[in-house]
């Protein structure tokens, strides 16, 4: 059985409820990064989107990516799950390390299987996207069931758990059973966040989360978000920087794919060192 | 200034005059459609009773019988070819839609498409050397196989099709949860696509329930109704065949009924097939 079944079979479902997510994870140390990438770089084709970024995330931190359009952030959040890869003519190369069962290890190296990276390194899109056909209840399921999980009593705790956690259950507690896509766009959101906690993962990758929600909604999943730092390290893409400045704590700046500047999200707004990203959070370009 | 007008007025008239006269080509391109409704339903109502669904054809020369035979003749047909092409079709339209503009998809795509234009007649001379000759007999397995070669194209063009319209951000959240291609494609695309995929295999349904020529030398025909899989096999559009060009009255009305219910049957599952393309698209 997998480190992840045991994840999630090995619990005692009554207890599920009240103990945090991080609880299930390897302890590794609040010293220990949760992730951190040495000299990535990415290309489509010929082009080089991603140049030699290095980068440390600490453990239970919201940790957000800003930069004009097409600085290469959200394909840089899509190699940390090794999801870029499926994108015809794409190539990576460096190290992205994350900690294992016992170590630390490179998602990239020789023979570790992306589908095992991708249910400890979970992700949130940039438009909601439910699986279509689906019920509610199946849409948060679905990587538990796939998984082979099948026990009723098991998967029924885990999706409450999630959808709590995504602050989605009060609204559809009723409603399990109903298609996910008969949501609204925020709930729909929200849903497809709470299907990425089922999991269980580690790490949660959101790729411009709130950019195709309007503002209430946006409020309500920024307000998830930091609560979700108790339990799931997050590394989120936004274009908006006041989202950046209200829910992160570490901020890194993209520039035509290489990392200009990171640190401390106060700083980087109200100190940065470098002159583009001054100039970019003042609005003179981006 | 009266120059101009004149021409705008020739103009509008032009117009109009070439709109109805397409109007009325398409109308006489349709009217045959109804000229069979029509025809058939003059010819083969009258032969309509419970009769004709539960009793076999009588002898020549005796008044009365039906078609039972080929009725359940035709379903048994329509379930093996099914059993055996759509589970083939529905892998092939998968693989099509993984593979997208691989070189394997395009030889892929191109023999089926070849496939789809293969005389019926071919299919069925290829089972009779395939199934027939081997079992030594004409039978139902032989139908069903020859007919399964018309839905494996149908159905794997649907497939690809209404998979091509499911956006990549489905697959992408898919494989974001850890699981791998395989199993997002048939667990979580798949049903979100079932009445698209239901359409395409109830179109190639409608398909083979009229085709007579794979029949003739494979599933050929029987008077007495379902004898087992390996015995010949009657079958509605080979019937209507047989009795239509026969010399007995009775024979010839079956036909004519015959011809009614299967019409009927096509235009049913057609019809299903729309209002399912209408809710899913």
């Amino acid at each position: 059985m997998s480190e992840f079944l045991e994840n999630v079979v090995g619990r005692d479902p009554s207890a599920s409820k009240s103990a945090p997510v991080g609880a299930l994870r390897t302890d590794v140390g609040s010293t220990v990064a949760a992730l951190e990438t040495k000299a990535l770089s990415a290309w489509f084709g010929d082009n080089h989107v991603v140049k030699e970024v290095s980068l440390i995330v600490e453990k239970n931190d919201v940790f957000s990516l800003i930069g004009p359009s097409g600085c290469g952030k959200s394909t840089f959040i899509r190699c940390l799950n090794r999801l870029h890869e499926e994108t015809d003519g794409a190539r990576v190369r460096g190290e992205v390390l994350i900690p294992g069962a016992a170590k630390r290890e490179n998602i990239y190296a020789h023979g570790v299987d992306p589908v095992s990276i991708r249910r400890r390194v979970g992700m949130v899109f940039q438009k909601p996207n439910p699986f279509p056909g689906l019920s509610i209840f199946d849409n948060v399921a679905a990587g538990l069931r796939l998984a082979g999980i099948a026990r009723r009593n098991i998967l029924e705790e885990i999706v409450e758990t999630s959808l709590v956690q995504a602050a989605l259950w009060g609204e559809v507690k009723d409603q399990l059973k109903k298609p996910g896509t008969s949501l609204s766009g925020g709930q729909q959101q929200r849903l497809c966040i709470a299907r990425a906690l089922a999991v269980r993962p580690q790490i949660l990758l959101m790729d411009e989360p709130t950019s195709a929600l309007d503002p209430i909604s946006t409020a309500r999943i920024e307000e998830l978000v930091m609560k979700l730092r108790n339990d799931v390290t997050v590394l989120i893409v936004t274009h908006n920087m006041q989202q950046a400045a209200r829910i992160s704590n570490q901020t890194a700046f993209f520039l035509m794919g290489e990392l200009v500047e990171m640190g401390q999200t106060k700083s980087i707004f109200t100190k940065p060192k470098d002159s583009r990203t001054e100039q970019y959070i003042t609005g003179r370009f981006g | 200034m009266i120059e101009l007008s004149r021409r705008d007025g020739t103009r509008k008239f032009m117009n109009y005059f070439s709109l109805s006269l397409l109007c009325v080509l398409a109308f006489a391109a349709i009217t045959p459609l109804f000229f069979i409704f029509a025809y058939l339903f003059v010819r083969g109502w009258g032969g309509l009773s419970l009769s004709f669904f539960t009793e076999i054809p009588k002898p020549v020369g005796e008044t009365g019988g039906g078609m039972a035979n080929a009725i359940s003749g035709s379903l048994v047909l329509m379930a093996l070819s099914s059993a055996f092409g759509v589970p083939l079709g529905l892998a092939c339209g998968m693989a099509l839609s993984e593979l997208k503009k691989s070189f394997t998809a395009r030889i892929l795509r191109v023999s089926i498409d070849l496939l789809t234009s293969v005389p019926s007649i071919v299919i069925g001379l290829f089972a009779y050397a395939l199934v027939v000759v081997p079992m030594k007999g004409y039978s139902a397995w032989a139908g069903g196989f020859a007919l399964a070669i018309v839905v494996v194209p149908i159905v794997a063009r649907s497939t690809e099709e209404i998979l091509k319209l499911v956006p990549s951000s489905i697959h992408e959240a898919g494989l974001a949860l850890g699981l791998p291609r395989w199993k997002v494609l048939i667990q979580l695309i798949l049903p979100g696509v079932r009445a698209g995929v239901t359409t395409g295999i109830l179109l190639a349904l409608a398909r083979v329930s009229g085709e007579t020529a794979p029949l003739l030398f494979t599933a050929f025909s029987n008077s007495f109704g379902y004898r087992g899989l390996s015995a010949p096999t009657a079958s509605l559009p080979v019937q209507i065949y047989t009795y239509a060009t026969s010399h007995d009255e009775t024979w010839r009305q079956l036909a004519w009924t015959g011809a009614l219910v299967l019409v009927f049957v096509v235009f049913c599952l057609n019809l299903v097939t729309r209002i399912l393309t209408r809710r899913t698209l």
